[in-house]
């Protein structure tokens, strides 16, 4: 039992511990990893996006700026027709460049390159031109419309090296000549400043290439110059336009309308990652931080709330079955309501049970004292009718004083037998009732057998149940005296117990037969088999229910030698009665 | 257990998760980097800043740009450096006006729990993390390399140096690395040298006096962006150009001009946005806990000529975006 309810204490706690514990850490690690997953990939999403929209919007800038370069070469090709002398357009121009700070010059070259004007924001030409990078015969000649150079320093002013893009066109002009190239330089410093500042990610940026992959324009040039980096332009070549992930790296791509130039976004994937890593490492310590706080309490909670109670249940079960009737249940404070409900009902139950336990031994000593006091009443028909025989038998005689003697003794006999009184009676009485049936049954043994009685005078006051030496006297004439051939002797002896002063010794003897240990302890249980009478065992139990275990009878025997047959009783005075 | 306990309990995540938002959004969790020129004003300071600011933008990182008016300015550019600990930089971008004087200050820095990178010139102190620029010695070999190629048909080369008497290592380097060059042409001898100022009036005067003092001068040399400038208007000045093959260092528009024109022959080119651009680089990735190794970085030089002057590649280098 213990055992098993050990088990059960363990298999509990532990069960708790175990589903809470699992519970919470598997619902923390499947949310971690389906937020991981989603955020890094919405992450990746978001950086895509971000990048696209970066790209288009540079790309649109651009487009933008192009258009109107375009538009304004335009209209100065048309101003340069209107205009009748070289001189008349040199001074349009000038105020041209004055309000558009971006144009920085305006050349009109011969077919071979040949500056036939050039006029600028102000600056004087150079003396000397070592190199003119503004025109490109080849770029100029193999344009459809109009040709677009690349980037280049402009290197014909004074004190100055600007970098200029130069859009050029092919026309025919009454002042210029014919097949005459009308080139504008455009400061570079705008696209350039704008795409510097483009940021794509956290530390992505733009580029520009020109078709077949060239860098026009990046922003670290002079790092891409010295070898310390460089872009993969061939492979950035080989992609259409659109966002590519490749190796870590978001490619975003887009080409210009005059599909001259494409402009390239780079950003990193593994930004997002250590971006990511560290909210994400955030985000795992907080969540369980949070599932293993909401566990404890859980678990506190529960603990406090079912363990503590179950536990305590438990013990307060055991401790009524060890000690039913010491037992005194506490419980309460159960909150849970199951449990309260188990706790009250267990309390309920236990004083139900005690209760029920305290009547059912009350009504078996009622039960037994009514049913000896039936017995007690009760004569035995073959003595009753044995004695009136022998009555009857003197009478026929003459041997009145006899009959008178018998008689008498026969109604002393039945006077405290079937006495409805007080079921203890003084031991002087109780001997008196013994003295009664042993004159009777001396009559009916004539000479078979004595008896003397030897008691302490002191105790004969004192009570004890009535009809308790009879059956013992009755059972030393059957069992022992009858069967023998020499004239048996009874004695029965009253006086105090040696071991304890407060009991009283009654000790019926006789050197009859003798029984054997079976036979002895065969008389204590079992019910007299005749009808009638009180037989051992019921004077024995009687005893037991009235004083207690201690109490009884004790036979002490040997074959041929005799029995003594000791009834315990303790002292009990006459005014002490009413409390048993 | 009462309903306030649990509450607590319940409470105690929620609070560290806001303090952790609210750390988190405090100041962007960018790393503070100071950039501490020699100088501001030059055409190489300002490509210097550019890759600054370049890389700034790569590595995701505030940086500030800032230096001394006047280049011998150690006290103020000491100053600064103190002002950016005391600001709660995380890493210091040093370009050392004097090679020993800033020494004490940096070591300080540097025990406070600030990195610090030396880029363009170096600092006497091995709490320095790295140094990069330009491997001075080795622009001085080229320069030497230059005067040479550019007179190899010539009998005798007579090389006069114009150098700078500032107490930076970058002059003495390069006219060490020249030197060593030149010891092993044989038909090159160095005829005379001369010291000037930081500053073109000085370095003018003093190339003249040099020019004029030893008329067999065919190769003159200047030792910085000035000296370059002081070379170049000496052999305007007394119509040597062509005769008299002017080499310098580094480069401006006048310098640049000079090459169209013919005073100047060869420039010898740093890559100042590369050393501005990887000293913030490195000193980010130092700041991040990265390995970026220690001692020195070196950033190549270009020897820019007449012949290779618009190239595609050296416009890049040599012509700013501004």
């Amino acid at each position: 039992m213990k055992k098993r309810g050990r088990r059960f204490s363990f298999s509990l706690s532990a069960l708790n511990l175990l589903s809470v514990i699992t519970a919470s850490v598997a619902a923390a690690a499947v949310c971690i990893a389906v937020f991981a997953s989603v955020y890094s990939r919405s992450l990746l999403r978001d950086a895509q996006v971000n990048s696209e929209q970066s790209v288009s919007q540079t790309l649109a800038a651009i487009n933008n700026y192009l258009d109107s370069m375009r538009e304004r070469l335009i209209t100065i090709g048309e101003t340069a027709k209107k205009c009748e002398t070289a001189q008349e357009f040199d001074t349009k121009i000038s105020a041209l460049t004055q309000i558009q700070s971006d144009i920085y010059a305006v050349a009109v070259y011969s077919n071979n390159g040949d500056i036939i004007s050039c006029t600028g924001s102000g600056n004087t030409i150079k003396n000397y031109i070592y190199k003119n990078l503004s025109f490109d015969k080849t770029l100029f000649e193999s344009a459809k419309d109009f040709a677009l150079s690349s980037p280049h320093v402009q290197t014909l002013f004074d004190g100055e090296y600007p970098w200029v893009v130069t859009l050029a066109f092919k026309t025919d002009n009454p002042v210029f000549g014919n097949g005459v190239y009308i080139a504008i330089d455009f400061r570079f410093s705008q696209i350039a400043k704008f795409i510097d500042g483009v940021g794509v990610g956290r530390h992505g940026y733009c580029f520009i290439t020109d078709k077949s992959g060239n860098i026009v324009y990046h922003p670290q040039q002079q790092v891409l110059f010295s070898g310390l980096k460089a872009e993969n332009t061939d492979y950035i070549s080989s992609l259409g336009d659109g966002v590519h992930t490749e190796k870590g790296v978001i490619y975003t791509l887009n080409t210009t309308s005059d599909g001259l130039w494409r402009v390239v976004g780079i950003s990193f994937t593994d930004e997002l990652a250590v971006e990511g890593r560290t909210q994400i490492i955030m985000s795992i310590a907080i969540s369980f931080f949070c599932c293993a706080a909401v566990a404890l309490i859980v678990l506190l909670v529960y603990q406090k709330q079912v363990n503590v109670p179950v536990r305590s249940l438990m013990r307060a079960m055991k401790a009524f079955e060890r000690n039913t009737d010491e037992f005194k249940f506490s419980g309460g404070g159960e909150t849970v309501k199951e449990l309260k409900v188990l706790s009250d009902s267990f309390e309920h139950m236990t004083v139900r049970i005690k209760e029920l336990m305290e009547r059912v031994r009350r009504e078996e000593t009622e039960l037994r004292k009514t049913e000896l006091r039936a017995l007690q009443a009760q004569i035995n028909p073959h003595f009753l009718y044995n004695t009136l025989d022998s009555i009857q038998w003197m009478c026929e005689q003459g041997k009145t004083e006899e009959a008178s003697k018998m008689t008498l003794a026969l109604a002393k006999l039945f006077r405290i037998s079937i006495s409805r009184g007080h079921e203890l009676i003084t031991i002087k009485d109780e001997l008196k009732h013994a003295e009664s049936y042993l004159i009777i049954q001396s009559f009916r043994y004539r000479n078979r057998f004595t008896y003397s009685f030897d008691t302490d005078k002191s105790l004969e006051n004192y009570l004890c149940n009535k009809i308790t030496v009879q059956p013992l006297i009755e059972n030393a004439i059957y069992h022992g005296i009858g069967g023998m051939a020499d004239v048996g002797e009874i004695k029965i002896t009253v006086k105090q117990a040696d071991d304890c002063e407060n009991d009283i010794l009654i000790i019926v003897e006789d050197n009859g037969v003798g029984m054997t240990e079976e036979q002895c302890s065969k008389i204590l249980k079992k019910e007299r088999s005749d009808s009638g009478g009180i037989g051992v065992k019921n004077v024995n139990d009687r005893l037991k229910i009235y004083f207690g275990e201690k109490y009884g009878i004790s036979i002490k025997s040997e074959l041929d030698v005799g029995t003594a047959v000791t009834v315990r009783i303790p002292k009990i005075e006459q005014e002490a009665e009413n409390e048993l | 257990m009462n309903f306030k306990k649990i509450l607590s309990f319940l409470l105690c995540p929620v609070l560290i998760f806001s303090l952790c938002a609210c750390r988190g959004s405090d100041d962007d969790g960018k790393k503070r980097i100071a950039v501490i020129a020699k100088a501001v004003n030059s055409d190489f300071w300002h490509n210097v800043k550019n890759g600054v600011y370049s890389a700034a933008t790569e590595y995701n990182v505030s940086v500030t740009f800032e230096g001394p008016e006047n280049e011998e300015d150690y006290a103020a550019q000491n100053l600064m450096i103190e002002n950016a600990v005391k600001d709660g930089v995380d890493a210091i971008v040093l370009s050392a006006i004097d090679y020993n004087k800033s020494v004490e200050t940096v070591n300080s820095a540097v025990r406070a729990g600030v990195k610090v990178i030396t880029i363009d010139s170096g600092l006497n102190s091995d709490m320095v993390s790295l140094f990069i620029g330009t491997d001075n010695i080795e622009a001085g070999k080229a320069a030497g390399k230059a005067a040479a190629d550019g007179f190899a048909n010539e009998a005798q080369i007579n090389i006069g140096l114009v150098n700078y008497n500032a107490d930076t290592d970058n002059g003495n380097q390069r006219e060490q690395g020249f030197r060593e060059y030149i010891s092993g042409v044989p038909n090159a001898r160095i005829v005379g040298s001369i010291t000037a100022d930081s500053n073109s009036e000085s370095a003018t005067k003093s190339a003249v006096k040099l020019l004029t003092d030893n008329p067999e001068i065919n190769v003159l040399v200047g030792f910085n962006e000035w000296m370059t400038l002081g070379v170049g208007n000496a052999i305007k000045e007394l119509s040597l150009s062509g005769k008299v093959l002017g080499i310098g260092f580094d480069t401006n528009v006048i310098s640049v001009e000079m090459i169209e024109t013919g005073e100047m022959d060869a420039l010898i080119v740093q890559n100042p946005f590369a050393i501005g651009y990887l000293g913030v680089k490195n000193a980010a990735e130092l700041i991040s806990g990265e390995n970026i190794g220690s001692g020195e970085l070196y950033t190549d030089v270009t020897v820019v000529t007449k012949e290779n002057l618009f190239d595609p590649d050296i416009q890049k280098m040599l012509f700013r975006f501004d």
